[in-house]
């Protein structure tokens, strides 16, 4: 890795953290009303602070997570080749709390709806919260997958313990042995991650553990982000160390022998990191907002359900089902569109009609190139869907070295808009 | 140059203070399209890093260099791609709502020049020019 990036990285999150700590905007406007947020991730967090920042002291905001702080999906396939540490991408409340956030820690159970205009989410061992919004940004759930305990075959796809637990086992894993990967169906969390964790760990094993492989198991038909990109990487720069099987399921796993049984035959590894099918946080979905589907099915210009009866009940961030894609950077984005709708709706008006969202971000392939992908969604009123902007659509022409240092500026400033 | 003097750059900016908003029943014009710049150029236009800071810039500055990247046939850049998603008119939007944030007359404004040049890594060596200049 490359050290004056990651040094860099380091003095920029403190900056930010810094920078953070004063209130920018003194809201003399007399909103009020009640948020609860549900989930303190990317899009969680981001709607918390905006709500504040553009909303003012009169607009009541709680929000709920189960862990004291966040630690990012975003930039933890670097703590698996020991390139970063857990603890530089994990993320408290505290800033979010000067800025008159409530923070409650605990597990969000359940939502009732005691008045006609009244939300009460319910939170294990504590006092139910009221709120006239809601909003549910709990991320994603995994589908189940027969035989598969994650305990044992970590996913690391939520950053934390799972993290930690497969850069152990890549790390105590015997030269020359096999690692594999199960990539889902889409639409799943972060598309170019799959791929841009076979790379880093590829580069990884090439440095340290010589005459191991990889072999990615994609239940898709061809790589699903940045195809130019990744192929490129897999038949040239991590050539007879990658190996990708399209049209590969996965249909059941052995936990004890680490064995992927997929539709194109089974596979035994040292190390299987099974990153199984996804679906909407399990709140979401018990709380009958994803109706037949996985995803919840919101109106793109506030986020709200359109399931009938849960007007006042918002979904952000991954386990919404707008087709945008799953990644921290557009949570972000959906984040501000809904906290913009939510705050209008308090002053009597209607959403803005024409919102806009993005998405970007930076993969690394080697230990000191990466690549990125970018794209920007407007809302089609015709269609009332967001819709790609085809000519902002883009991958990197090839990884280099400036994206790399790129990388680390884009996530700190993320990290900050999110966060701090 | 070092990234502890940008740092203490940074943190220095942070003290200025910024003009409250009016209160007002609509949100400023602008705002939310804006906001959708803040994940890579920071929360209210102000960067930490390489990636250029909006705030301190001027509405026309903005607004001209966005509309030189949206028009460039140079697609190896992220604000070049970027800014090939907003019309004319967001674009203008997006520049008047980060000029309003303006102190007036603020440091960090004092990088003119720059925005005549965004082709291949251009911009790259921009930022780091910009940065030297708040250094000296």
């Amino acid at each position: 890795m490359n050290t004056i990036s990651r040094r860099h990285f380091l003095k920029l999150t403190g900056a930010a953290a810094a920078l953070a700590a004063t209130p920018i905007y003194l809201k003399a406007q007399s909103l009020s009303g009640r948020v609860v947020v549900v989930g303190g991730g990317f899009a969680g967090a981001t709607l918390a602070k905006y709500l504040k920042l553009w909303g003012g002291a009169g607009v009541a905001v709680t929000l709920v997570d189960a862990n004291p702080a966040h630690i990012s999906c975003i930039l933890s396939n670097l703590v698996l080749t020991n390139s970063l540490n857990l603890s530089q991408i994990t993320f408290n409340y505290a800033a979010l709390q000067q800025l008159g956030v409530n923070f409650v820690q605990g597990q969000a159970t359940g939502l009732e709806k005691p008045t006609n205009s009244t939300w009460r989410v319910q939170v294990t061992g504590r006092t139910p919260l009221d709120c006239e919004h809601v909003v549910l940004a709990p991320g994603i759930e995994f589908q189940p997958v027969a035989g598969w305990d994650p305990n044992k075959i970590p996913h690391a796809w939520q950053a934390g313990a799972q993290t930690t637990l497969l850069k152990q086992q890549i790390q105590t894993m015997r030269a020359g042995g096999l690692f594999i990967m199960t990539v889902p169906p889409k639409p799943y969390r972060c598309p170019p991650g799959p791929y841009e964790r076979a790379c880093v760990v590829a580069d990884y094993l090439k440095r340290t553990k010589p005459g191991s492989k990889v072999i990615v198991l994609d239940a898709n038909p061809s790589i699903v982000a940045e195809p130019e990109t990744f192929h490129r990487a897999f038949t040239q720069t991590h050539a007879g160390v990658i190996e990708y099987h399209p049209n590969a399921a996965l249909l059941a796993v052995d936990s004890d022998q680490r064995i992927a049984n997929t539709s194109v035959g089974d596979f035994k590894a040292d190390v299987l990191n099974v990153i199984a099918p996804q679906k909407a946080g399990a709140l979401v979905a018990s709380a009958g907002l994803t109706g037949a589907g996985l995803w919840a099915p919101v109106n793109p210009l506030n986020y709200e359900s359109t399931i009938a009866g849960m007007a006042g009940v918002h979904i952000i961030g991954d386990s919404q089902g707008t087709g945008q894609p799953k990644s921290g950077h557009i949570a972000n984005a959906e984040a501000k569109v809904c906290a913009d709708a939510i705050l209008r709706a308090f002053a009597g008006e209607a959403p803005d009609p024409a919102p806009m969202t993005n998405s970007a971000c930076y993969s690394p392939i080697t230990s000191n190139t990466a690549s990125w992908l970018t794209a920007v969604y407007a809302y089609n009123p015709a269609t009332k869907t967001m819709d790609l902007v085809p000519p902002s659509f883009g991958e990197a022409a090839s990884p280099t070295r400036d994206n790399y240092e790129d990388m680390f500026d884009w996530a700190a400033n993320l990290f900050a808009d999110t966060f701090a | 140059m070092s990234a502890n003097r940008r740092v203490i750059l940074i943190l220095l900016s942070s003290l200025i203070p910024t003009i409250p908003l009016t209160a007002e029943a609509a949100p400023p014009p602008g705002r939310l399209l804006a906001s959708q710049c803040a994940q890579c150029h920071g929360t209210n236009g102000r960067a930490v890093g390489d990636i250029d800071s909006l705030s301190g810039e001027s509405a026309q500055e903005i607004y001209e260099e966005v509309l030189e990247m949206k028009y460039s046939p140079d697609t190896n850049d992220i604000m070049h791609r970027q800014a090939k998603g907003y019309s004319d008119e967001q674009i203008r939007l997006i520049a008047d709502y980060y000029g309003s944030l303006n102190t007036g007359g603020g440091s960090g404004g004092g990088d003119d020049g720059d925005h005549g040049d965004h082709g291949d890594r251009g911009d790259r060596g921009d930022r780091d020019d910009r940065d030297d200049h708040d250094d000296d």
